[in-house]
């Protein structure tokens, strides 16, 4: 059922978007480039049982570093995207080893300190990263193979491959021993400590495939935008990846993607006020938490298992999906 | 020159020390972060402005009625977003908390704008003690820091509910046993909390400015100084306070303004390394 849905999917969005105009191919690949970050906190909170206010500030290093490459050194897009994630990779690592071995309140905590200090360190390290007025002129990938990304449309198929391939490698992780594992610590650390898991080592594992994720996200962002500055990459970032877990729902992987598509689409199909969206996505946050625990997923899977689609707890949810 | 930051250091952590003991209150009574914090602080600023400006208070009068409005936003918080999540983990606290920021902060946004805006004191003058120039608004900060203290300790060691308050905070499990409300006594947690933070906002407000995010930085302060000086302790929240405050201003003057917000997250990830569970760790004692 799902793996229909998912290849209907698929076709759609490899079949659709040469018909599009430009802005909806943008909104495509932003949607993308959000299911990327999106991932990357679904795969914290949903199998590491971690939150990480932090998690924009790899987004950031992932994107001031492949620019900055690219800009100041004149690398080509491919090579500068990997020596950004391993940036990424090494500073999750580092800062996994400090602060995995405290849970709940205390790792939020020092991952907002983190998110804070890239913030500070992108704002005011005028020299290398143009202070808060940030990088302009980021241009598309270079040609790679013959092919051309200079167009949007381009690109939007390269923001879909990359987010594709991470959903599949994200879903073999998740179900090998590696995310196996991981869920065993996040339901009970101990008794995984006491069986002989290397708690600290799959912790730290964890947040470095998600800081890859989000690393993956945070190249695409420059090329994407053109333009970055340290205010894309503060804490309302992270607690927008974090909305759209919860409301796309947790533990799973489809949750963090149909969550991207519903708060990159609603805010563009209701037409509201660009101010209101921050109170839109605290009120979301506290109804989804409170009254719909799995997500939109959940609320599916449920309307599915009762045989019909009861219009009445379903549309207002589905229908920006 | 040196004696001068440090006087300005003090009163920076008077603040610090009054926003962080609301926050750690929270924290030992109920085990949960109240994300929400920095934003209860700015509408008890707020509610300071108003009181002042649109009803012609006094401060002195204007800030416990703004204290008293604020306990009752804090039980509300409680009633409506904390208690219906409370049984699900750090996790659903947490998110609830973040949410409700969003919605107060950016809904401060709306209804009041951007711009700062000064609450009035009705204090003037200065006072001189050798090199030492401190304004008396400054000095009135620090009395208020110590008056509330003084209070808080008379309510956690005199009154019934505030020995209620140290019961549940050192064993939930014990104090239920013994027929304690768990519930109302969280509540009565989290109205301190919001008159503590409100005290913290009116100060802020009157010192430098009254603004939306006028709680961003408070917020994220309590969370390092209830590190640094132990979740849930009462003394480690002050001498904390006055640290970070301390820490705060003298790398401002010597080091480098510009990441002087760095500093103290620095000093947060070193206490986490070398001191885990702060430097005062027995709770509410």
């Amino acid at each position: 059922m799902s793996r229909i849905a998912a290849a209907v999917v698929l076709a759609g969005l490899l079949l659709i978007p040469p018909a599009l105009d430009s802005y909806q191919v943008y909104l495509l690949s932003l949607t993308l480039v959000w299911s990327l970050l999106a991932l990357s906190m679904g795969l914290l909170v949903g199998f590491v049982g971690e939150i990480n206010f932090g998690q924009a500030g790899f987004v950031g290093i992932a994107a001031y570093v492949s620019s900055l490459l690219r800009i100041d050194f004149g690398i080509s897009f491919w090579l500068a995207a990997p020596v950004a994630l391993a940036a990424v990779v090494l500073v999750a690592a580092l800062i996994g080893v400090i602060t995995l071995r405290l849970r709940g309140p205390f790792f939020v905590l020092v991952t907002l300190a983190f998110g804070e200090i890239v913030r500070i360190v992108l704002a005011n390290w005028q020299d290398v990263t143009n202070g808060p007025i940030g990088l302009r002129g980021i241009a598309p990938p270079e040609g790679l193979f013959g092919i051309d990304f200079a167009g949007k449309l381009a690109f939007y198929y390269l923001a879909l491959v990359v987010t594709v391939a991470t959903s599949v490698a994200l879903a073999v992780i998740v179900r090998s021993r590696t995310g196996r594992l991981l869920v065993a610590l996040r339901e009970d650390e101990l008794l995984a400590a006491f069986v002989g898991v290397a708690v600290m080592r799959q912790k730290v594992i964890g947040l470095c495939i998600s800081a890859v994720v989000a690393g993956l996200g945070g190249v695409l962002i420059g090329p994407l935008l053109s333009v970055i500055s340290p205010g894309q990459f503060t804490i309302f970032a992270s607690v927008d990846m974090l909305v759209m877990v919860i409301v796309g729902g947790v533990g799973t992987l489809s949750g963090p993607l149909i969550g991207a598509v519903f708060l990159v689409y609603v805010p563009e199909v209701v037409q509201f006020a660009h101010e209101y969206r921050p109170v839109l996505m605290g009120a979301l946050l506290i109804l989804a938490t409170m009254f719909l625990p799995g997500g939109l997923v959940g609320l599916m899977r449920a309307m599915v298992a009762r045989g019909g689609v009861r219009p009445s707890v379903g549309a207002g949810g589905v229908r920006g999906g | 020159m040196i004696a001068q930051q440090l006087a300005n250091g003090v009163v920076l952590g008077s603040i610090y020390a009054l926003s962080a003991l609301g926050f750690t209150l929270i924290f030992g009574a109920a085990r949960v972060v109240n994300f929400a914090y920095g934003a209860l602080l700015m509408l008890g600023g707020f509610a300071t402005l108003l009181l002042t400006q649109s009803a012609g208070l006094g401060f002195f009068v204007a800030l416990p009625l703004a204290m008293l409005i604020m306990a009752g936003a804090g039980v509300l918080v409680f009633y409506l977003v904390v208690r219906p999540v409370l049984g699900r983990g750090d996790l659903a606290v947490l998110l609830v908390t973040t949410g409700l920021l969003y919605i107060l902060r950016e809904g401060a946004i709306i209804v009041f704008g951007t711009e700062p805006r000064q609450i009035d004191m009705g204090v003037e003058g200065i006072v001189e003690i050798g090199d030492v120039v401190i304004t008396n608004q400054r000095l009135v900060v620090i009395g208020c820091l110590v008056v509330l203290v003084g209070l808080l300790y008379v309510v956690l060691y005199r009154l019934r509910i505030g020995k209620a308050l140290r019961a549940v905070a050192q064993n939930r499990a014990g104090a239920e046993a013994i027929g304690l409300n768990i519930n109302r006594v969280t509540a009565f947690a989290f109205a301190v909390s919001g008159g503590l933070a409100c005290a913290a906002g009116g100060l802020l407000g009157a010192i430098y400015a009254a603004e939306p995010d006028m709680g961003d930085l408070p917020l994220l302060k309590s969370f390092v100084i209830v590190i640094f000086g132990g979740l849930g302790s009462v003394p480690g929240a002050i001498v904390g306070g006055l640290a970070i405050g301390l820490i705060e201003t003298l790398s401002g003057a010597y080091i480098s303004f510009a990441f002087k917000d760095g500093f103290t997250f620095v000093v947060l990830i070193a206490v986490l390394l070398f001191r885990p569970t702060g430097l005062f760790s027995s709770r509410m004692t």
